[in-house]
This record gives C-alpha cells, sequence and structure tokens, in this order.
C-alpha cells in the first residue's frame, strides 16, 4: 500500500504513532455516462490517522466529492477496499451502512441541509431519533451540542430566521451531537462571507483539538484548508 | 422514526396542494359516508317497524303487503293458534290491515307521488305502543277521519293538521291528528279506518296483511309450520322484521350501489390527485431526503415517514368530509320505495362504526395514493444530500 504524503505537517499527530481511522485501498470509482464510462477516482490509497484534521483540495471535477462521498458509506467504490473506524464498509448491506452512518459519522454539508419546517433545536435532534434515548435525553444533548456551537439562544429559531453561520452552526452541531468517530463535512465555508467562515472553521478547530474528532474536509477555499492539520490534493482522480 | 410533526409541517409549507389534495378526499370521503348514512336511515326506517315477536300474515306468493289479498273469513283459523299471545281483556292480539297506495300532489315542486295509505282496525294503537299521537286526537269511527305520519306531514297537498284531501270523487278525508312511530316507515303512511278504506277502494271483507303478536319471538316456527299445514289456509308467514328487512333490501342495495359507484369513481381521482401531491412532494424534497438517509435513516424508515405523510394528509381530507357529512343528518330525504310503490322519507343516520369507516377508506386512500410516490422517496440516495 502506497503512502501518500501530506503536503504539510501533521501537528495532531506529531512524533506518535497514530492509527488510521480511515483505509482506503486501491480504491477505483467510475461512473457510466450514456455508453462512456468516466472513470473518477483510480487506484487510490489513503489512510487518515485518527484525531486528525485533513483537507483535501482540488480543481472541479478531481473526485474530491465522490472521495468523500466514498469515506462516509453514500456510494459504493467500482473497485477497492474503505474501511472507516475499524469497519469495512464497501461490503456492507443498504440497511447496516444506514445504521453505521448513524452511529459512525457526523456530516456538515455545503449548504447546511438543515430541514426547514424544524427548529435548530430539532434539527439537531435528528440522528439521535435513530437512537434509544429517551426523548428528555435526546433534548438534553441536542441543547449541549447547540451550546457547544454557541447557539443556546436559537433553540427554537427555523432555519429562515438565522443566518448562513448560525445556520452552519446549527449542522455542525447535528453533526457532532451523536458523538461520532469521525467528521466529513463538504465545502463547509463554501457559501459563507469570510467572518462566518472563520467562525466555523474555529469551530471545527476546536471539534479537532478539544474533542479529538477526525475531521476530513473537502474544500475549494485555501483558507479554510490552512486551518487542517494536513491538507491532501486530488487532481484527476489521483492523490497527489 | 421521523417525528409526525416534521410530515405535517411539511404539508402545511405546501399549503395550495395540500389543501386541494385533502379537499379532494373531504369530497370523497363526504359522499361514502352520505350514502352509509342513507343506507343505514332506510334500514333503520324499515326495520324500525317490525317486532321480532310480530309476525305478518301474507297471502300465498304476495312479496310485499300491497300484493297480497286476505279474505277476513279465514281470520279465526288464524287467531285460533296456540302460539299467539294472549290479549289483557281476552282473546289474542292481532291486526288486520289494509295497504292501499294514492297518487298526491306533493307540496314545492308540480310532480306527484304515491303515498301509502293503511286501513288500521279501532284497536291499532293498542296492538303498536310505540305509536303516539304528536298533534291533533284519535280519529272516530266512521267520520272519514285519517291520521298522518310525521315524516310526511306537510310533503303532500292536504297532509297536513285540520287540512282535508280526496280519497275519490265525493269522500274527503280530515287530517285530525298526527302520529310518530320512533322513526319508523310507519310514519311515511295515511293511516285511517280499515272501514272507511274498504269501502272507498271496494275492498269488502279483504285486508292486506294480519299481524299477530306472538307468544313469544320462538314461537314463530311453529306457528308458520301450523299455518302452512292448515289445508284452509293459503298464507306466508313472515316474522315482521324480517319482512321490513327484505322490503329494505331492494332500495338500500340501489342507494349503496349508486353511491358506491360514485364514491368509487371519485376516490379514484381523489387517490391520483395525492400521488401528485406526494410525487411533486418528493421531488422537491430530494436533497432534504438525501440528508435524512446520510444521517442515518434507512430506507424503510423514509418510507414510513413519507407513506405517514400521504395518510395524514388523506386521513385530515377524510376528516373534514366525515364531520360535513354529518351534516347531512339535518336532511329529510324522499325516494320512492320499490317494494311499496310509494313515497318514503329517509334521514341520513350516522353511526360510530360509518365515521370510523370513512376515516378508514380515507386513510386506505392515503396509502394507495401515497404508496409509489414513498417508494421512491425511499430511493433516494444518500449522495443527493451533497449538492444535490
Amino acid at each position: 500500500m502506497s503512502e501518500n504524503q501530506p503536503t504539510t505537517t501533521d501537528r495532531a499527530t506529531q512524533g506518535k504513532q497514530v492509527p488510521a481511522i480511515v483505509k482506503l485501498a486501491g480504491i477505483a470509482k467510475s461512473f457510466e455516462r450514456g455508453k462512456e464510462q468516466v472513470r473518477v477516482l483510480e487506484a487510490l490509497d489513503l489512510e487518515v490517522p485518527a484525531g486528525s484534521f485533513e483537507a483535501l483540495m482540488g480543481p472541479s471535477g478531481s473526485g474530491k466529492t465522490t472521495l468523500l462521498n466514498l469515506i462516509a458509506g453514500l456510494d459504493r467504490p467500482s473497485a477497492g477496499t474503505i474501511s472507516v473506524a475499524g469497519t469495512d464498509i464497501a461490503n456492507l448491506g443498504d440497511a447496516p451502512l444506514a445504521k453505521w452512518r448513524a452511529e459512525t459519522l457526523g456530516f456538515i454539508f455545503q449548504s447546511y441541509n438543515l430541514m426547514p419546517v424544524l427548529t435548530a433545536l430539532e434539527n439537531v435532534e435528528l440522528p439521535l431519533l435513530l437512537t434509544r434515548l429517551s426523548s428528555k435525553e435526546r433534548r438534553r444533548r441536542a441543547e449541549t451540542a447547540l451550546r457547544i456551537v454557541g447557539l443556546e439562544d436559537r433553540l427554537h429559531h427555523h432555519p429562515r430566521q438565522l443566518s448562513g453561520g448560525q445556520e452552519q452552526r446549527v449542522a455542525i452541531a447535528r453533526a457532532i451531537v451523536n458523538d461520532p468517530k469521525i467528521l466529513v463535512a463538504d465545502e463547509p465555508t463554501g457559501d459563507l462571507d469570510r467572518k462566518s467562515a472563520d467562525e466555523v472553521l474555529t469551530l471545527l478547530e476546536k471539534l479537532n483539538r478539544e474533542f479529538g474528532k477526525t475531521i476530513f474536509m473537502v474544500t475549494h477555499d485555501p483558507a479554510a484548508a490552512e486551518r487542517a492539520t494536513v491538507i491532501r490534493r486530488l487532481d484527476k482522480g489521483r492523490l497527489e | 422514526m421521523l417525528p409526525i410533526s416534521y410530515n405535517i409541517r411539511s404539508l402545511l409549507v405546501r399549503k395550495t396542494t395540500t389543501i386541494a389534495t385533502a379537499s379532494g378526499i373531504a369530497l370523497v370521503v363526504f359522499v361514502f359516508s352520505s350514502v352509509l348514512m342513507l343506507q343505514n336511515g332506510i334500514k333503520r326506517t324499515l326495520g324500525l317497524s317490525g317486532r321480532a315477536d310480530n309476525a305478518i300474515v301474507l297471502s300465498k306468493g304476495a312479496d310485499a303487503e300491497l300484493s297480497s289479498t286476505i279474505t277476513t273469513s279465514q281470520l279465526s283459523l288464524l287467531e285460533a293458534k296456540p302460539q299467539l299471545a294472549q290479549a289483557a281483556g281476552g282473546g289474542v292480539l292481532a291486526v288486520e290491515e289494509l295497504v292501499v297506495v294514492m297518487t298526491m300532489d306533493k307540496l314545492g315542486t308540480t310532480g306527484v307521488a304515491n303515498v301509502q295509505l293503511r286501513g288500521v282496525p279501532i284497536d291499532a294503537l293498542a296492538f303498536r305502543p310505540e305509536v303516539r299521537l304528536i298533534a291533533g286526537r284519535a280519529p272516530n269511527p266512521a267520520r272519514n277521519e285519517v291520521l298522518v305520519g310525521k315524516a310526511i306531514r306537510g310533503r303532500f297537498r292536504g297532509l297536513t293538521l285540520g287540512q282535508k284531501f280526496a280519497l275519490r270523487s265525493n269522500l274527503e278525508m280530515t287530517v285530525v291528528g298526527i302520529f310518530e312511530s320512533g322513526g319508523s316507515s310507519f310514519e311515511s303512511e295515511v293511516w285511517a279506518s280499515l272501514d272507511d278504506l274498504r269501502s272507498a277502494f271496494g275492498r269488502t271483507g279483504l285486508a292486506s296483511s294480519v299481524r299477530v303478536r306472538l307468544s313469544s319471538p320462538d314461537a314463530l316456527v311453529a306457528f308458520q309450520k301450523s299455518v302452512a299445514e292448515d289445508p284452509q289456509l293459503g298464507f306466508d308467514v313472515l316474522r315482521e322484521t324480517e319482512y321490513y328487512e327484505k322490503q329494505s333490501e331492494g332500495l338500500a342495495m340501489f342507494i349503496t350501489v349508486l353511491g358506491m359507484v360514485i364514491a368509487v369513481f371519485f376516490s379514484i381521482g381523489a387517490m391520483i390527485g395525492a400521488m401528485i401531491t406526494m410525487y411533486g412532494s418528493v421531488a422537491s424534497r430530494q436533497r432534504e431526503i438525501g440528508t435524512l438517509r446520510a444521517l442515518g435513516f434507512s430506507r424503510i424508515g423514509i418510507l414510513t415517514s413519507f407513506l405517514a405523510e400521504s395518510i395524514f394528509l388523506c386521513a385530515a381530507g377524510g376528516l373534514i368530509g366525515a364531520l360535513g357529512s354529518l351534516a347531512m343528518g339535518a336532511i329529510r330525504f324522499s325516494v320512492m320505495n320499490f317494494a311499496s310503490w310509494s313515497e318514503i322519507v329517509f334521514t341520513f343516520t350516522p353511526t360510530p362504526g360509518i365515521i370510523l369507516g370513512s376515516l378508514a377508506f380515507a386513510a386506505f386512500m392515503g396509502l394507495l395514493g401515497g404508496f409509489f410516490p414513498a417508494v421512491r422517496a425511499a430511493r433516494v440516495a444518500p449522495a443527493k444530500a451533497m449538492r444535490g
């Protein structure tokens, strides 16, 4: 297995041997476009150490989101193996994969993806509906998550009543409420102004440093990538 | 499980389509529930006319009083049967009655309709204690006086307290009283003296039917057997409740089939409406659904959620329709009873079962209409959450 070299020093793991939480080996992914096979990823190997904050950059169409989808169990590879948090997810069935996502991952999307009809508190509570927690405990945990992201005074606001930055912080609260092992973020600052983007990135740094969350972030934004401990680059389906 | 409040709020976001779909369902359930209420009203009206311990005796082969003719000379043979209840003052409880129909002018329209006239003996009210005068007085014998059932009071020319109508030329009858009988079909009849009616229609010595009170409801079979085995009596004997059940069958079936055919066609349209609404909802919520899938909600969880949304939408419409149909209870509906060829007045009679059944029907439409859109929702790939 070939090791991809990060382009910055890995601060989180410096001097220590940390086991990889994400392991991809020989990954290929192609799509059918009409009669044509489009190869998006080819012979890709990747290891992400636990507790790291990694940014994945690359030009449009380079396969960043495809790679993120594979790591997050939202899509399946055409070839290769994917192990995340000790589970070989490439061969999981649909229902076990959904359960695995609920227990293992937290998602942060570019467009926040909050349910417009639910309040901030209800949005954050969503992943907990898949657990056996009591409604009181669910509520307590959702309130705690919103407090961590600094939105304890916006519990009953609907997404339309929040700014973009606040919406993304609600989405981050939703991502961390079930205490996942890894957070995957797809252009988390893509729809935000600089100030809001900085606040969100500071929050992600805090989650990585203080709460030990592994973060794998796809971004176009060099300023966002700079906040990560590792920056990887993808071009034409291959990690550089 | 996603909370139902998520689905309800999602429906409220799309107010116009939600209201339009729910209205369609409401209309279907209104028709469905009204038909069942009318069917129940018919059965109740005719069912209330009979008692389990009464037997009705008709001439052999007659399926209704109107087509039955009994010679009164045979009555003593009938009354001697041991299965009959004894009256307090001696003798048996039995009444012979003559039934005819007469065409009368309907009020409020330009048309005419048949009204059933029943010639009853003086002691008819003693045989039917459930019949009671609510206005006026009892008729005097041989004075050409009649009683009118409260259901047809004022619906025909001359059938109002104090008014007169011509039974035939030179024979006017005066309405001296109005009676009720607990909502039974008797309330759609005019009751005259048996002798007056016989004389007016040239039926001296004849009756349409004889009703007898049995010593107990169980005595019917023995009474039927005894009458059938008597070579001097060419009669058919039926329990009075069964007789009225048969009388209601044709009309109830006609109303039910007609109503159900309408309801079925309406429901197909309403279900397609619900389906289009739900397909639209799924199409506009692809990213939402993808996000839920990404968060870990299973396909079956999404399917259930969208089915619940469709069922809730239709049940809400159904509730409105069912409540609307309750208002039909205030309407009196007159229709020709094929069994007696006369006008009979019914009410829309609701029961908890009809209302619950109507709601279940609405929910079923929601289930059927929402199924394919829910399947489509369940098939949304979780990757749709990403920039979808």
